[in-house]
């Protein structure tokens, strides 16, 4: 009996023990606006948190009196906390928050009074620092800074330098999605390789980056559906037409987008800029093989589009608004901070300041040599606005099962975008 | 006759083969993954036999996430955690199975309806309290709110149930107290449902993932699946640090499964020739 009694007073005592590990948080002084200390917590993701925690420590030169903590979590974690938090009316959050751009309007319209208007913190002032594609998709429906623009991912086309001198195709002839189609069938045909990975059921990105360089998400700028314009048509046609001459390799997810980069049985990737990193990392082998070009137009469209990119915000919860703002002002403003990103982790900054640093301006040597980023900052300018609402999400998925459909199940271009349409105004009267 | 039963063995054990690769392959490959630079494990076609990366592997996951620290939380908690709701569930088991008392049918139809709540139901609630309490980012936020079991007390009451009235009364005639039968004689006879339960509230704990990502925040506290977790990146994933961090999470729950499946299966032939 005495025995049991010791065991349960062990594990008790353990309990106890364990409760003491936490230490005493101090949210004592958070001083006024001009200097503002005291301690705030920052949520980020792998790479991004990293460039966080290194910009912390010249972000305290300037700013001794705040301590700046940064928790690292994978991306739809960092969500799951963060719509918990927000649930609960504000609990647990940090002061500051990264987010990726698109998923903004998709809180804003599910937590209006979650995040602190940066218009009000003084932010307005920076509206020209940044390219006028990201300004907009940061600010509310009142054109007010919601978030804090950090990075962007100009789309491109990566490319197999050996693949195409074997077939013997000039990528600078690439102008048109015709001219890629064709491009890809004489590939096929003189390496085998496929042009490129699209993970038919389950990704949208290729339609996307194709509405975007057309002006267009799934929405118009009056946000109108515009699964029915001639855009979104021609757009899918192309995809349709890509698979009929078996030229999309269908591999799962990212991991097969990466497997089928490293592996070499795609000739091209169509991606944002930051991919240039994965390429990197995983396929060291394949230096000078890789290079870029811009992606393929359609008549009266641009070449540009954008993929990916995140901002800073500010929870309303936050207790030390003012440190807040001081870190987020400083962290998206400053130029070495932005800079050590992209070194570092190829994070492509949207302050246009730094693009004229010898980082950006440099031949890359895994890249054959070009200079790639230089080619990627160069249009950043002209990367047309779109309109992206809280239903993006949910019109990627429904686009991502047409797709399906038409490529797989062989089903019309026409009757398919027809009835995502809609599903996606059935979605919208909910 | 003799041809007809080797030919229909041979089957069964092509079928029998075939159902150990599949099951056995995901886990080979993950423990060779593990050995293997990221590069290399998609290379193709793959290479099957274990490389020499395990040591950097290794290094690097220590250097990302601490192992030691983030081992000693996870088992630290599904320890404690399997300890005392183990003992919990088996005394309400013990109460709801041998007692009677005053709505004890209510109080268990309501045990057995918190089982219908689907747990995102209460997440939110229950973090709002986690947060009054000033416990985020604590090992009492993860331990204590699952404590009770429903499903573990279900059990145990259906085990103890089993357990003829006449071995507690002999009990009491000896002057055994209430406290001292649970405990020396109950509980002993129990062992195989007590392991059953302890197993599953194991691995339950071992692998959550959710209520732990929520309520944790720094670094230091992760429990493993927190941390691997944390370990996928946007745009790079280092796959065998990934493939070594998943293959040392499996060996805990392998340990406490072998340690405890002797009571479990001695209590499986034990009952069989009772009757």
């Amino acid at each position: 009996m005495k025995k049991y009694m010791s065991v349960m007073l062990v594990m008790l005592l353990l309990l106890l023990s364990a409760c003491s590990n936490k230490t005493a948080e101090d949210e004592g002084q958070t001083g006024n606006s001009k200097n503002p200390s005291g301690s705030i917590t920052v949520w980020g993701w792998d790479v991004a948190a990293a460039t966080m925690k290194a910009a912390v420590e010249k972000f305290q030169k300037q700013y001794p009196d705040v301590d700046v903590k940064v928790e690292d979590f994978n991306s739809a974690d960092l969500y799951d906390k963060l719509t918990v938090g927000l649930a609960a009316r504000g609990s647990g959050l940090p002061d500051v928050v990264l987010m990726e751009d698109e998923r903004i309007p998709g809180y804003l319209h599910q937590f209006p009074q979650g995040f602190l208007n940066l218009n009000k913190l003084g932010y307005e002032k920076y509206k020209d620092s940044f390219n006028l594609a990201k300004v907009a998709a940061v600010q509310n429906e009142d054109g007010d800074f919601i978030a804090a623009p950090w990075d962007i991912g100009p789309a491109g086309v990566f490319y197999r330098v050996d693949y195409f001198e074997k077939a013997n195709v000039d990528p600078n002839s690439i102008q048109t999605w015709d001219d890629y189609i064709e491009a890809g069938k004489k590939i096929k045909e003189a390496t085998g390789a496929q042009l490129l990975p699209i993970d038919i059921p389950n990704y949208d990105g290729v339609f996307q980056m194709m509405m975007q360089s057309q002006g267009l998400s799934y929405f118009d700028k009056d946000d109108k559906i515009a699964l029915e314009s001639k855009e979104a048509i021609r757009a899918m046609e192309v995809i349709k037409k890509l698979h009929d001459e078996d030229l999309i390799l269908n591999n799962k997810g990212w991991d097969g987008i990466v497997t089928a980069t490293v592996n070499g049985s795609v000739a091209t990737v169509p991606y944002g800029v930051w991919y240039a990193g994965t390429i990197m990392d995983q396929a060291p082998d394949l230096k000078g093989k890789w290079d870029i070009f811009y992606l393929p137009s359609f008549d009266g469209g641009t070449r540009y589009a954008n993929v990916g990119g995140s901002s800073v915000l500010i929870p309303s919860s936050s207790k030390n608004q003012s440190a807040a703002y001081a870190f987020v002002e400083f962290f998206t403003t400053d130029t070495e901070s932005q800079l050590l990103g992209f070194e570092k982790y190829g994070l492509f900054p949207s302050l246009k300041e730094t693009y004229t640093a010898p980082q950006f301006t440099e031949n890359n040597e895994y890249f054959n040599n070009s200079p790639i980023f230089k080619n990627f900052a160069d249009i950043v300018d002209q990367v047309p606005q779109i309109n992206v609402n809280e239903n993006f999400a949910k019109a990627s998925s429904l686009i991502s099962n047409a797709q399906a459909a038409i490529l797989l199940e062989n089903q019309s271009v026409d009757t398919r975008l027809n009835e995502a349409k809609k599903q996606l105004e059935n979605e919208r009267k909910k | 006759m003799a041809s007809k039963k080797i030919s229909s063995k041979i089957i069964i054990y092509i079928l029998l083969i075939a159902g150990v690769v599949l099951s056995i392959a995901p886990f080979y490959w993950m423990i060779v993954g593990s050995t293997l630079p990221s590069g290399e494990i998609f290379r193709v076609p793959p290479r099957l036999l274990p490389g020499d990366y395990l040591a950097k592997n290794f290094q690097t996951l220590n250097e990302s996430l601490g192992i030691a620290k983030i081992f000693w939380n996870s088992l630290f908690i599904a320890l404690v955690y399997t300890l005392i709701s183990t003992l919990i569930s088996a005394m309400a088991g013990y109460a709801f199975a041998k007692f009677k008392f005053k709505g004890k049918n209510f109080f268990f139809f309501i045990i057995l309806c918190t089982l219908m709540i689907p747990s995102q139901v209460t997440l939110i609630p229950l973090f709002e309290m986690m947060v009054t309490f000033n416990w985020l980012n604590t090992y009492q936020a993860i331990i204590l709110p699952t404590l009770a079991s429903p499903f573990a007390i279900y059990l145990m009451r259906q085990n103890m149930k089993a357990i003829p009235d006449s071995i507690m009364e002999a009990s009491r005639i000896d002057g055994a107290g209430e406290l001292k039968i649970f405990f020396t004689v109950i509980l002993p006879v129990t062992r195989p449902a007590m392991a059953a339960v302890a197993i599953f509230l194991f691995m339950s704990q071992w692998n959550s993932l959710l209520w732990p990502l929520i309520t944790l925040n720094s670094k230091e506290m992760f429990t493993l699946p927190v941390a691997l977790s944390s370990l996928i990146g946007m745009a790079r994933i280092d796959y065998g640090q990934l493939m070594l961090g998943t293959t040392l999470s499996t060996i805990p729950i392998m340990i406490f499964f072998l340690l405890l499946q002797k009571h479990f299966i001695s209590g499986i032939l034990g009952g069989s020739v009772k009757e």
